[in-house]
């Protein structure tokens, strides 16, 4: 069986990545996924989270903000609203974000922006939490 | 023959205009490079989305899924139906606003009770129109809280609006869902375009730029087809409605660019007859001052 599988990212503002992977860790709704080549065809959603992928024995590292993923045997497609690289992350961006949407949830709320500012939140947080872990 | 000073002043007042269409060509051309590159940079996820999803729903079970209720209980005269109409916010673009309205105005008369349309239009200049239109007792409702600009669209903004049609479309106030938009066919050829976003059909997915997708017998899907559907469609309702405002928002650009160069020409061309025209009066006046001069001689020499 061949040792890698064809990947493509696609972001809304563009294609992120593309290309051979060998291993692929994403976070699915109920936990985290790994996809090896030969994988079952699978399609499932990507909330906000952390992407890794392995290429050349090399993990690389992403943050996706909600998307979904379509695993075949020999390919794979993900699409997400967002997608960077932990390097990429405006650090000081995402805190002002993150402060916007707390005090936005200390605030009286309807049900509705009370989700909104939650996933922006939510976000904003996994930027940070990323930027921090992989990249000093 | 206009006199002299008519003249001067028309050309000085069409060198002013000229002055302001150029600026406005030369603003909107830059806006178009911006336009044109988000528009390239989205692309690949609006084709790539459309043909996932379609290869998608080719492997997806039957489920009893809400999105997919065409509703057909309900009589065609008590359907409602929503349009998202995505127009300019401002005009002196051509015939872009114009058409889109024209066009809407046409997916309007087909419908067969228009007490029972509801418009969400986005740019001001399409409110204005469908508000006056509304007052003037053709019925056809526009939402007046759907306040959305065309400006530089953003997928936040995108997100919004499929959000309020999918709450909509749940709660039973709409049963059907439209999107008007203009699509660049190529840089100089523009067209109004319907599509339908709610509720799915299967059939629709198939606008794809690559006939390429392999196909899998069939996927799992998890947790569960109708969860994964759950949180696909709002998904797929937002990328679809984010692609639609950018590509309009490229046509409304392109269309102003074209409109204002051809404003510029023409100005250029009546600054050009005119100064013939003045050039002649000039001449005229002069031969006929000439004239009286000699004229005046002459008698003085009698």
């Amino acid at each position: 069986m061949a040792k890698t599988f064809h990947l493509e990212i696609i972001a809304t503002d563009r294609v992120f990545f593309e290309g051979e992977v060998e291993h692929l860790v994403i976070t699915a709704i109920d936990g985290l996924l790994g996809i090896l080549p030969g994988h079952e065809p699978l399609v499932t959603c990507l909330p906000t989270g952390e992407l890794k992928y392995l290429v050349n024995g090399k993990w690389k590292y992403a943050a996706i903000s909600e998307g979904f993923i379509q695993v075949m045997p020999e390919s794979s497609i993900i699409l997400a609203d967002t997608c960077e690289l932990p390097e990429e992350i405006d650090i000081k961006r995402a805190e002002e974000a993150k402060e916007r949407a707390q005090e936005k949830l200390r605030q009286k709320q309807s049900i509705k922006e009370y989700y909104q500012t939650q996933a922006a939140l939510n976000r904003a947080m996994n930027r940070l939490k990323i930027s921090q872990k992989h990249f000093k | 023959m206009p006199n002299m000073r008519e003249i001067r002043e028309r050309i000085a007042s069409i060198q002013q205009i000229l002055k302001i269409t150029n600026a406005m060509y030369l603003m909107s051309s830059s806006k178009l490079k911006k336009a044109r590159k988000s528009l390239e940079a989205t692309e690949p996820y609006f084709y790539k989305l459309q043909s996932t999803i379609d290869s998608v729903l080719e492997h997806t079970p039957h489920t009893r899924q809400q999105f997919f209720n065409r509703r057909s209980d309900i009589p065609d005269e008590k359907r409602k139906k929503g349009y998202i109409v995505i127009t300019a916010d401002k005009g002196l673009c051509g015939s872009y606003n114009h058409n889109i309205m024209k066009y809407t105005e046409q997916e309007l008369e087909k419908a067969a009770d228009l007490d029972n349309c509801y418009l969400f239009v986005i740019g001001q200049v399409g409110r204005m129109h469908f508000q006056r239109r509304m007052n003037s007792g053709k019925k056809a409702f526009v939402d007046g809280e759907f306040l959305y600009t065309t400006q530089n669209p953003t997928l936040y903004r995108a997100g919004e609006i499929a959000e309020m049609v999918i709450e909509k479309f749940e709660s039973g106030d709409l049963d059907e869902v439209y999107l008007i938009y203009t699509d660049m066919v190529t840089s100089n050829q523009q067209e109004a375009r319907t599509l339908r976003l709610l509720p799915f059909e299967r059939k629709h997915f198939g606008k794809a730029e690559d006939g390429t997708m392999k196909k899998l017998p069939k996927a799992s899907f998890m947790p569960s087809p109708e969860e994964v559907m759950n949180y696909l469609i709002p998904q797929y309702a937002k990328g679809i409605i984010y692609g639609a405002m950018v590509e309009a928002f490229c046509c409304e650009q392109q269309s102003r660019m074209t409109a204002m160069d051809a404003a510029t020409n023409s100005a250029k061309d009546m600054i050009k007859d005119l100064s013939l025209m003045y050039n002649r009066a000039r001449q005229a006046a002069i031969t006929q001052e000439i004239t009286e001069v000699c004229g005046g001689a002459a008698s003085l020499d009698e």
